[in-house]
């Protein structure tokens, strides 16, 4: 057996992916990166309630939602929990990046009451 | 004259995908003693389920083990299940069988892998590794995720399997089981790898069953155990028989998980063949409260958890046994009297799992 291995792998093109020039697209339904439509959002926290890795912190008065790509986990938890729609996982793949940084926004500032 | 000389085997060995020590006593080549030493991925798992919601643990326990992640949701779910009087619907069940079963079957290719590579066979290594890519692939499309799949969830699965999925999931089992046929067949009849297996680390029933070894090296040693006779999720309607190997060496234990692949496989399409058409979950209602103990059988054995709820959001207590845990007993008593060489493959024949062991 082992013979018509090594003929067949000779002959074949390799198993692997050359990664980079061909980057693989991940299948329809993979959680892969989070990402927050800021409009929508209500800024009601069930998000933050069902996230495992506490990767979502909103302030419910100060209406400001601020997250960690670094903590998440992707495992689609906060889609699951927003009514609203308002986070998705995308089908991408999450990409690396050189500075760790968090996404932060915040709702229309207060109308400020005339005196 | 002989010499005693201890020999510190791991943590760092490139045998060991994960790290445990084992002081090794020996007298020339020969074992006289192993002391095992563990504590070197200790995570505190079990204390951090005791601060987060009862819900966001099943993400939490996933991450115990990254081969069988799926059976530890399930078991941590089920146990759930019964506290608070939830009844599963059968699809679901039947769902969480085929990720079960998809599961063990990469794990097995996985440590079949390893194994190969313990006694310097890397292109059988390899060939194994290369027919797991295709289950990583079904888990990627039908679950969204390749290793921590995250598709069990209090009251049934996340997500339903399409029919096209479906059929997918069958054709590549084909392609798989072909392929599986020819690496199977070096490694239980190949004359070098017989040579490095046959009556190597040999474990007797009686002492199986009193060291409490689990799941394929106490069915390796005779004993006719396999929690999945339990009847949990869907396995009392495709009922299991327990592959039984009687040698008790390093051979029977690769035998039986070979013979358990093409019983997974088998499984998976009668799960497919009879897949029901109900809904995929039930919600949860209220919260739990009580004392349960949830058994399944993970690739490795059977594994346990203990847990204790107070009618609250969270989990007074959880407890983790890993049939790792289990093994690393019988483990210890097999190898005196072995080899030196033949060490690596001996604690590689109980597929050890030391992050699900120390969680
Ligand atoms: S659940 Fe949705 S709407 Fe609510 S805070 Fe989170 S993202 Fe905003
Ligand atoms: S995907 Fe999971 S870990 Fe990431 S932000 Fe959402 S709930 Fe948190």
């Amino acid at each position: 057996m082992m013979l018509s291995s090594v003929i067949r792998n000779l002959f074949s093109k390799p198993a692997t992916r050359p990664f980079a020039p061909a980057a693989r697209t991940a299948p329809q339904g993979y959680r892969g990166a989070v990402e927050f439509e800021e409009e929508v959002c209500i800024y009601c926290g069930a998000c933050a309630t069902r996230c495992p890795a506490n990767a979502i912190c909103v302030d419910r008065v100060a209406k400001s939602l601020e997250f960690d790509p670094f903590k998440c986990v992707q495992c689609g938890a906060c889609a699951e929990a927003c009514k609203k729609g308002c986070v998705q996982l995308q089908i991408d793949y999450q990409h690396p990046v050189a500075v760790r940084h968090t996404v932060a926004f915040h709702g229309p500032p207060k109308p400020t009451v005339a005196p | 004259m002989a010499q005693r000389t201890v020999i510190p085997f791991g943590p760092q060995h490139p045998v060991l995908p994960e790290p445990i020590q084992l002081k090794l006593t020996l007298k020339d080549e020969i074992v006289e003693e192993a002391l095992p030493h563990i504590g070197y991925v200790h995570r505190g798992v079990e204390k951090a389920a005791e601060r987060m919601d009862y819900t966001q643990n099943v993400f939490l326990v996933e991450r115990i083990c990254g081969i069988c992640s799926f059976i530890h949701a399930l078991c941590y779910c089920q146990g759930l299940e019964r506290l608070m009087g939830l009844e599963v619907p059968r699809r679901a069940a039947y769902l969480r069988v085929i990720w079960s079963e998809l599961h063990r079957l990469q794990s097995h290719h996985l440590w079949l892998g390893l194994y190969a590579d313990a006694f310097g066979f890397e292109s059988l290594f390899m060939e194994f590794w290369r027919s797991r890519e295709m289950l990583m692939d079904i888990f990627e499309k039908t679950a969204g995720s390749r290793v921590i799949i995250s598709a069990c969830c209090i009251g049934g699965v996340r997500r339903d399997i399409s029919d096209q999925h479906l059929q997918e999931t069958l054709e590549t089992l084909k392609t798989l089981e072909a392929a599986f046929d020819k690496s199977s067949e070096v490694m239980l009849n190949d004359y070098t790898v017989k040579k490095r297996t046959v009556g190597k680390g040999v474990l007797q029933a009686d002492k199986a069953i009193m060291l409490g070894a689990a799941g394929p090296v106490l069915r390796a040693s005779g004993v006719e155990q396999d929690a999945r006779q339990t009847g949990f999720a869907a396995y009392d309607e495709l009922r299991v028989e327990p592959v039984v190997e009687t040698a008790g060496d390093c051979y029977a234990r690769a035998k039986v998980r070979i013979r358990e692949v093409r019983q997974s496989l088998d499984l998976v399409r009668r799960a497919i063949a009879g897949l029901p058409d109900t809904d995929i979950a039930v919600r949860p209602k209220g919260r739990p409260n009580g004392r349960t103990i949830s058994r399944v059988e993970q690739p490795r054995g059977e594994l346990l958890y203990f847990l204790a709820a107070n009618g609250s959001q969270k989990l007074e207590r959880l407890r983790v046994r890993t049939p790792t845990f289990a093994n690393v007993a019988p483990l210890v008593h097999m190898l005196p009297g072995s080899e030196l060489a033949d060490v690596p493959v001996i604690v590689l024949s109980i597929d050890p799992c030391i992050s699900c062991t120390e969680r």
